[in-house]
């Protein structure tokens, strides 16, 4: 997060050298950009940015430049409601986009909800998180829209008979991957050999990959986090596992490739975004992101940059007042129409189905690309 | 697969003993539980790296140079801060408050100097190797990692047992005021302690970062965590114990792990070293260690 | 009025946190008071959280009476571990009340009933400011009391030299136990006020970080007397808010606070003799 300041400026400076009659239009990111979840929330401040530059650049929004106030959350739930409710009552930010982790959003989505300013959420995979209420929005992709779809095809391509699972169990998001992998496997009639389970910051898999080696699985589900999965999969090559990897969300990170070289060889990924799909959008954006910020994006940035978008594509349809409170409500009541074709491909929202009929947020309808990996890359996978 | 499992055990606790190692010497010596040494740890691994990848630096090299640097930091907090609080005779608890201020300093600085993402050493300078004995996978790191664990343990101890300046170590452990009556400078073996067990920090740190690849600023804090276990495991403050402690933790882990299920792997490292402390007050193979400032 | 109402709506989480935080440095407070140098009180605020959060979320009972229940399943469990885990002293009874939190957190995070990692989302706001205002001035007052009691003065005997307290005639087991088991509800209260007003809870929050966030509150603000602790507690609490515009340098200068107070304030930054010296000073100054 050594650029955030530097670039806000930027931002800033761009806005005020624009025409002088244009309002900005604030919008607040609250990430974690410092402690254990910074290693995301840096990623996605970064694709918030790239974006904002590039609206701006192109004259902003009917004229209204962006203007990103950037907070660090910390990853902490008390924290994430404090920089919202700063970014609410004093910024008086038109929406926010963040928190990084679905647990911030748990405790933070309440107070934005309340406050009737959207929130709008690019990380936050857990179920019920647009259960919070109509303010609530998200183009993360659900697992369950997912990884159905990714176990099917790779147990047609490889013919499986059993496969074995391992996930993170103290971690919100690799746990609610493994639920959903659990159901999908059940549904699917896919027995499962054994199920092993690690922690956040172990680095050491072997006792639970051996285990797995002896129950001889014709392929590993994993719900993990691209740099464990990097991890386990060199490991599991150590240990002289050849069963191909079945991943989540998660795995969908060029570093998984960079790290596990051809350790991942055969691995099925099914997720919204890949640096290789060759949409002109997201090949636009890959480039913009290595020419700002001289490295690789992932999937994080990637939909961060596409949230950004899809706002202002919301922005478009609607007048500014100039009062807060309309203004917000107006935001609210356009942003479920946004759709954009971006980094991630065709996005547009659809309601959320909450448990408790209550009327709620909205989820991310997407397709899904599947992506069988072969010579360290992901390539689109087609069934022929 | 017990035979894979029983390796496995080995190198996850030489791992710990590793990282034990310094930890319990300070807490031996200088009666301090230094919880800056996670921090000092993930030190070692980014030095290494850095040493690595900027200035092309050969892996041997990169070694000694991590070592050289966070043993600096270790001397630096013994002299700027854990000194004046041993000069005004401050209780237990507050050197261990100001190495968790130290910790979160260099846990910052180094997101601030690196970033937040996983880093990792290039491929080419990863020692390489690896070889099939019946139906057992060894990697070469692994051995590596093991070997250091005992050679360094055993340099170690030697070097307490053996020489006049283990004796005046072992003095100071008994009594600081008892070894300066006799003579023994004091601060100066402190400050020698607090080089050499950050520089064994840093070690650890460069090898594992080495055998796991993921170098990250977080990375010191569940090695911590499980380092407090080991050396209550062993006795505080006992270099054997570190071993003993680290290879206990390890084994115990893997075997519950492989033979319970694997959510067990942590709950069995804590529970095991509450109930240990509730019968054996003073660990599984710690003398009393009572001292009184 | 409007300033305060626009301060209210944005800070009040702080204040609130900054009362919760007050009331586990004085839950530390208390077991060190009786030279207990006990970790689990983050343990027990995360069991008075769950506790209370279920009781709300499953079985809809009254907030006091979930707060009640926030503090008394914490006693309990400090009760039944208390006769064993207290026969340590020093570093030792610091390591096994760390790893008891652990064995909580791992706990919680294998239940069903606590949602295991994802926690428990969805608590409703019931927290109101004054509740927190009123438990936290009741508990300050009941320790003062307490320190002035035959109570406190034991502690203090057992906290300055335990075999002289002894044989002096005090019943240092129970005691200990009973600064043990006030501690533990204090720390579950303040759990359960704290889950009702963040809208969920998951067993990251009451791991090893925070049992030392708490005792660093108490030990930077002193521990003296009662203002110490929650003067440490606003300042760890309010400090990163403070700093908020440091941005990247935030924690690095939140780590350089704490060993600077360590290092200059010896005995915490609330130190009533050190006040005395300056007054005298100043007094001797005119003079």
């Amino acid at each position: 997060m050594r650029f955030a300041c530097k670039t806000l400026v930027l931002v800033n400076a761009l806005a005020c050298a624009g025409l002088v009659q244009a309002a900005d239009i604030k919008i607040g990111i609250a990430e974690a950009l410092t402690g254990g979840a910074a290693q995301y929330g840096v990623a996605i401040s970064n694709g918030f940015q790239l974006a904002a530059e590039e609206i701006n650049a192109k004259g902003g929004i009917n004229g209204n430049k962006i203007t990103l106030v950037i907070e660090d959350e910390q990853g902490k739930k008390e924290e994430s409601i404090n920089v919202f409710k700063k970014l609410i009552f004093q910024d008086k930010v038109l929406m926010i986009f963040g928190p990084t982790l679905s647990n911030s959003m748990f405790a933070a989505g309440p107070v934005a909800n309340a406050a009737k300013t959207v929130v709008f959420g690019t990380s936050v995979t857990a179920n019920g998180i647009t259960d919070v209420g109509p303010y609530v929005f998200r183009n993360s992709v659900m697992e369950s829209d997912v990884l159905p779809v990714t176990v099917a095809t790779a147990t047609k391509h490889y013919q499986l008979k059993k496969v074995a699972v391992i996930y993170g169990n103290d971690d919100a998001f690799t746990k609610s991957g493994y639920d959903v992998f659990k159901k999908v496997l059940e549904e699917q009639k896919l027995p499962v050999t054994t199920t092993e389970t690690y922690v956040k910051g172990d680095v050491d898999f072997k006792a639970q990959l051996t285990k797995i080696k002896g129950s001889n699985p014709d392929a590993v589900v994993c719900s993990c986090l691209a740099e464990e999965a990097a991890n386990i999969m060199l490991q599991a090559r150590g240990l002289g596992i050849k069963a191909p990897f079945i991943g989540g969300n998660g795995f969908n990170s060029p570093k998984l490739f960079e790290i596990s070289k051809l350790a991942g060889e055969g691995t099925f990924v099914g997720s919204p975004w890949s640096n290789t799909n060759p949409a002109p959008a997201n090949q636009a954006f890959v480039a913009a992101y290595q020419k700002k910020y001289k490295a690789e994006p992932n999937q994080f940035a990637a939909q961060a940059y596409d949230a950004l978008n899809v706002a202002a594509a919301a922005l478009k349809d609607i007048k500014l007042s100039g009062d807060i409170v309309a203004d917000r409500e107006a935001l609210k009541n356009a942003l479920p129409k946004a759709t954009i074709s971006g980094a991630t491909g065709p996005f547009k929202f659809r309601p959320a189905k909450t448990r408790s009929g209550q009327p709620g947020g909205w989820d991310a309808d997407q397709k899904p690309f599947i992506y069988l990996v072969k010579g360290g890359k992901f390539t689109l996978y087609s069934s022929k | 697969m017990l035979e894979q499992q029983l390796l496995n055990a080995l190198t996850l606790g030489s791992v710990y003993a590793l990282f034990a190692l310094g930890f319990t010497l300070v807490f031996g010596v200088l009666a301090v539980i230094n919880l800056s040494h996670g921090a000092v740890f993930m030190v070692g691994s980014y030095a290494a790296l850095a040493l690595v990848t900027h200035f092309d630096a050969p892996l041997w090299l990169a070694i000694l140079g991590a070592m050289l640097i966070s043993g600096t930091i270790g001397l630096l907090v013994d002299v700027l801060i854990l000194k004046p609080l041993r000069a005004r005779n401050a209780p237990h608890l507050i050197p261990m408050i100001a190495t968790i201020g130290v910790g979160i300093m260099l846990t910052s600085a180094a997101q601030g100097m690196f970033g937040a993402e996983v880093l990792r050493f290039p491929e080419e300078t990863l020692p390489a190797g690896e070889f099939i004995v019946g139906n057992v996978h060894v990697r070469a790191l692994e051995l590596a990692i093991v070997a250091i664990a005992f050679i360094l343990m055993a340099v170690l101890f030697t070097l307490i047992k053996r020489t006049q300046l283990g004796r005046a170590l072992r003095a100071i452990a008994e009594s600081p005021k008892a070894a300066w009556l006799l003579g023994i400078n004091v601060e100066g073996l402190f400050h020698v302690t607090s080089f050499v067990a950050a520089a064994l920090g840093g070690v650890a740190g460069v090898l594992i970062g080495l055998d796991f690849n993921a170098i990250t600023p977080q990375m010191g804090q569940p090695i911590l965590h499980k380092g407090i276990a080991v050396i209550i495991l062993g006795g505080m403050g006992d270099i054997r114990g570190a071993l003993i402690g680290g290879l206990f933790l390890g084994f115990a882990e893997v075997i519950s792990k492989a033979y319970l299920s694997s959510q067990m792997g942590d709950a069995v490292a804590f529970g095991l070293l509450f109930l240990i402390l509730l019968v054996r007050p003073s660990g599984l193979f710690g003398r009393k260690l009572e001292r009184k400032a | 009025m409007e300033w305060f109402n626009d301060f209210w709506s944005t800070y009040s989480t702080l204040v609130f946190s900054v009362g919760v935080h007050a009331l586990l440095a004085l839950s530390i407070w208390l077991t060190l008071s009786c030279g207990l140098l006990s970790l689990a009180n983050a343990a027990f605020m995360g069991i008075g959280a769950y506790v209370s959060a279920l009781l709300t979320l499953q079985l809809g009972w009254s907030f006091p009476a979930v707060l009640l229940a926030g503090g008394l399943a914490p006693a309990l469990v400090a009760l039944i571990i208390g006769a064993p885990v207290l026969r340590l002293s020093g570093v030792y009874l610091a390591m096994a009340t760390l790893a008891f939190g652990e064995v909580v957190r791992i706990t919680v995070l294998n239940l069903e009933i606590t949602g295991g990692p994802e926690g428990l989302n969805g608590i409703p706001l019931l927290t109101e400011g004054w509740h927190i205002a009123l438990i936290l001035a009741l508990t300050l007052y009941g320790l003062a009391r307490l320190r002035r009691s035959k109570v406190g003065r034991a502690f203090e005997a057992i906290k300055e030299d335990e075999v002289a307290a002894r044989l002096m005639g005090i019943d240092v087991d129970r005691y200990k136990l009973l600064a043990f088991v006030l501690g533990a509800v204090i720390a579950g209260v303040a759990g359960a006020l704290n889950a009702h007003f963040t809208f969920f809870i998951s067993p990251r929050e009451y791991g090893f970080e925070n049992a030392v966030d708490i005792i660093t509150m108490a030990v930077l603000g002193g521990t003296a007397n009662l203002i110490g602790p929650v003067l440490g507690a606003s300042i760890i609490t309010l400090l990163p808010e403070l700093l908020r515009s440091l941005h990247d340098f935030r924690s690095f200068v939140n780590g350089a606070v704490l060993v600077l107070v360590v290092l200059f304030l010896p005995k915490g930054i609330w130190d009533p003799r050190r006040f005395r010296g300056w007054l005298q000073r100043v007094k001797g100054g005119r003079a």
